[in-house]
């Protein structure tokens, strides 16, 4: 195909000096071949179609299940407490603390009143996180040293003045961090264990729970002391409560089976030595941890699971219509290197599927925006989400490349098979019935199919971490991407070995 | 293919010798011959009281036609034939069992009793989980059906099979019987597996009686219904596969079409939000509904009861084939 025409017409298709750069020619013959077909259109169409009128079907019923702005605070804990007029401190010694989560706290605490969400101050141990002291839900905490039980720990009040400070020994103290708080004049002076829930994902039957699983926190105290500004022991008894009750609870007094419900804190005494379990937690809650969980950006391209279906019909055919009527000996003779001309299809059609790819996702996501806006999911609990944001570019951009290299797979696919009606059974049915059957399976098989199969490569779509996240973005990706790898190199393979 | 083409021809040939073999007025004694050389021995004996019944109602009298009652067989024979000799369709019957039971297999070992909480029963639809090896299986049974149609379209082999039984009715009738013999005993085979694999399994698992889980067992009527259902489902797809390849005619494009009409409304559904309208599409849909058969507990949550779901698949079976035939008597070849 060197030989150059007569120059006094008009040429075909630049030909090539030399048979180097003969490959945009074959792209520009296979761009022709595909483009040529009527059905290469409709199909794209129905690509495109598909998946936003499935992307507005998944966005149109969503719901935000929670309205509102969600809690400020956090603030469920035991307290083991007593008065105390005017000026003081409160000194106890943490003998041991378990391990219940890694933010469990047990510490020294002095609070307004006994009301959730009063004003206090508190220094408390943690088992990971070393020594914290909070004033009033203010966030960030400030950090003392790292070290676990055994530890002393006190908090002063000197007017509105607070002081926490921490020792190793009771004899030398170092000071935390001191601020000012508004207390009335008697306050409740004492101990608090707290420990806060884990996230647990329980599956009922054939469906999924996600929700707070209570853990229980438990420590010793010992030289608990509650002094007054002269450095006598404060008057009165130890009374002991759980603060905060199942209301104000994260996930809400409805717990479904499978979960543990909190449990009431206990308090007991022998020898000056306190031992208390509570469970929940005391700290300021993040704005951002109030935003709701959905995926918005996710819904509005899911679409594409279903687009995907045209994309793998066009990927298979695209390789197999050449060998059902033939023409394909006659491309072999026209250019005898085979893997390039099947390279140059491959191209081709990776290219088309990327473009109906982000075409179908820019388009889904402007359509669906507003439907989900007046379904509740506008700010603050889910901010706007905008084409130019990098993780929704991400999500649109991938949206084409997913399709770029499923349309790879089912064409490799299609080139080892040759037959059209095989290939097209085996990549529908690698790519739906695993979806299909997830449902029935427990949830690590279930994890197990969106992780190994091609479709792990929709995790490109995900634009922030959820529970069930199977599979982070590009790992999603780069799944697909051996899927694909595997098969064109088996086809290539194929194509070099077989007879055409 | 070269199996159909091979087939298709010997068949075609024996037919068309059998047609002359019925005119008796013109060459019967040639007819018998060549009959007589190519049938087994039992055959030719029934063929020969077929043509002495013929002989003796239209001796003289020119031949109607091949709508005889004694006909029909002789093209079931042909066309089980063409449907025996293709390798491929021997590997679809055994994909149909073979992926049926991998996938039950799978799905049960996936089951996880410790996933309910202690003492409580999480009330699992052990029968439903086994069974979804359907899923995997009617593929091949779509595969098969739409092959036993298009695969002599691709090769234009069809206008050979009518050259040889004028009758396009029969044919296409010989043809939704022989496919329906072949997957029938396929899919009783294929529930068998989950059936032994429930009640092997699932036992040791922790899906006790005390638990709540009776020993699988067809006699029991939910799970009964479940396994014959699934049979059921599996010839009906059968039959509506070949409705929808008659309709369509072209491979690629048949099985593009049965999988789409199966798989994607099921995927939808999965991703619509809006439960009144999960619940319509997944009523109307042929898969959706049609395996709604398999459920034996939580009845009252499908969006369809299992027999009225199966009528769901039988109604677009009937219609495709009403369809096809309609195309088919109407069309060219």
């Amino acid at each position: 195909m060197t030989a150059t025409g007569t120059p006094t017409r008009p040429a075909p298709p630049a030909p090539a000096p030399g048979g180097r750069d003969g490959f945009s020619r074959l792209l520009r013959a296979e761009w022709t071949k595909l483009t040529s077909v009527r059905s290469t259109a409709i199909v794209l169409l129905f690509a495109v179609g598909l998946t936003i009128v499935v992307s507005l079907l998944n966005v149109n019923g969503m719901r935000v299940a929670v309205h509102g702005s969600g809690p400020q605070y956090l603030d469920r804990f035991h307290f083991v407490h007593r008065t105390l007029t005017g000026d003081g401190s409160i000194t106890a010694r943490v003998g041991s603390q378990a391990d219940s989560e890694e933010s469990a706290k047990a510490g020294v605490m002095i609070k307004a009143s006994s009301t959730p969400g009063a004003r206090y101050a508190a220094l408390m141990l943690t088992p990971r996180h070393g020594v914290r002291w909070q004033v009033d839900f203010a966030r960030p905490d400030t950090a003392g040293s790292s070290d676990g039980a055994p530890r002393w720990l006190r908090i002063t009040r000197a007017g509105q003045l607070v002081t926490g400070a921490e020792s190793t020994d009771g004899v030398t103290w170092t000071q935390v961090a001191s601020g000012t708080l508004a207390l009335p004049r008697s306050v409740e002076v004492g101990l608090f264990v707290t420990s806060p829930p884990r996230l647990k994902i329980v599956q009922h039957g054939h469906s999924v729970d996600a929700g707070p699983d209570e853990t229980v926190g438990r420590a010793t105290f010992d030289n608990v002391a509650a002094r007054t500004g002269a450095g006598a022991l404060a008057p009165g008894a130890w009374r002991d409560e759980d603060i905060g009750g199942l209301e104000t609870r994260p996930g809400g007094p409805g717990l479904p089976d499978g979960f543990t419900p909190p449990v009431p804190g206990t308090s007991t005494e022998a020898a000056g030595v306190f031992t208390v379990t509570g469970s929940g937690d005391v700290r300021g809650v993040a704005p951002e941890e109030n935003q709701g969980g959905a995926d918005t950006v996710k819904n509005s391209l899911s679409g594409v699971e279903v687009g995907l279906i045209a994309i793998a019909v066009l990927g298979v055919l695209f390789a197999t219509s050449e060998y059902r009527t033939g023409i394909i000996r006659t491309t072999f003779a026209a250019n005898p290197r085979r893997v390039r001309v099947f390279t140059a299809k491959a191209a081709v059609v990776a290219a088309a599927a990327f473009g109906t790819g982000v075409l179908a996702a820019v388009i889904a996501f402007l359509v669906t925006q507003p439907t989900l806006h007046r379904n509740g999911f506008r700010p603050p609990g889910y901010p706007y989400r905008s084409l130019t944001e990098g993780p929704v570019l991400r999500a649109v951009v991938g949206t084409g490349l997913f399709l770029a290299v499923f349309a790879l797979l089912s064409f490799g696919i299609g080139t080892i098979l040759r037959r059209s009606a095989g290939a097209i059974t085996l990549v529908l049915a690698l790519i739906l019935v695993p979806q299909l059957i997830a449902g029935n399976l427990s949830l690590a098989a279930a994890k197990l199919i969106n992780r190994a199969t091609p479709l792990a490569g929709l995790a490109i779509q995900q634009t922030r971490e959820q529970f069930d996240t199977p599979i982070a973005p590009w790992p999603g990706f780069a799944v697909l991407c051996g899927w694909a790898a595997v098969a064109l190199g088996l086809a290539f393979w194929l194509l070099r070995r077989r007879d055409a | 293919m070269t199996g159909v083409q091979r087939s298709g021809r010997r068949s075609d040939r024996q037919r068309a010798d059998q047609r002359a073999g019925h005119q008796p007025a013109d060459e019967p004694a040639d007819g018998r011959r060549s009959d007589r050389q190519r049938a087994g021995r039992r055959r030719a004996g029934r063929e020969r009281s077929d043509r002495q019944r013929a002989g003796g109602e239209w001796a003289g009298r020119r031949w109607p036609g091949p709508v005889v009652p004694g006909r029909l067989p002789r093209v079931l024979r042909a066309e089980w034939t063409k449907l025996r000799t293709v390798p491929a369709n021997g590997w679809a019957v055994l994909a149909i069992v073979v992926l049926t039971w991998a996938v039950s297999v799978w799905t049960v070992g996936g089951m996880d009793p410790a996933s309910c909480p202690a003492g409580r029963r999480c009330d699992l639809d052990t029968t439903l989980t086994a069974l979804s090896g359907v899923y995997l299986g009617q593929v091949a049974v779509v595969l098969l059906s739409v092959l036993v149609v298009t695969a002599e379209y691709d090769t234009m082999m069809i206008r050979a099979t009518l050259a040889a039984t004028p009758n396009r009715a029969a044919v296409l009738a010989a043809k939704l019987a022989v496919v329906t013999a072949a997957v029938l005993p396929a899919a009783a085979l294929s529930v068998l597996g989950p059936l032994l694999v429930g009640r092997l399994w699932l036992p040791g698992r922790g899906f006790t009686p005390a638990a709540g889980y009776p020993p699988m067992s067809l006699a029991q009527w939910p799970t009964g219904r479940a396994f014959l259902g699934s049979v059921l489902y599996l010839g009906l797809l059968a039959l509506f596969s070949v409705g929808v390849a008659v309709t369509v005619r072209r491979s690629a494009a048949a099985i593009s079409t049965m999988l789409g009409l199966l798989l994607v409304p099921a995927i939808i559904a999965g991703l619509m939000s809006d439960e009144h309208w999960r619940d319509r599409l997944q009523e109307l849909a042929p898969m959706t509904a049609g395996l709604s058969i398999q459920a034996t507990k939580h009845l009252d949550t499908l969006p369809i009861g299992p027999w009225a779901g199966l009528g769901v698949l039988a109604g677009y079976a009937a219609g495709a084939i009403v369809l096809g035939t309609v195309l088919f008597l109407r069309r060219d070849a």
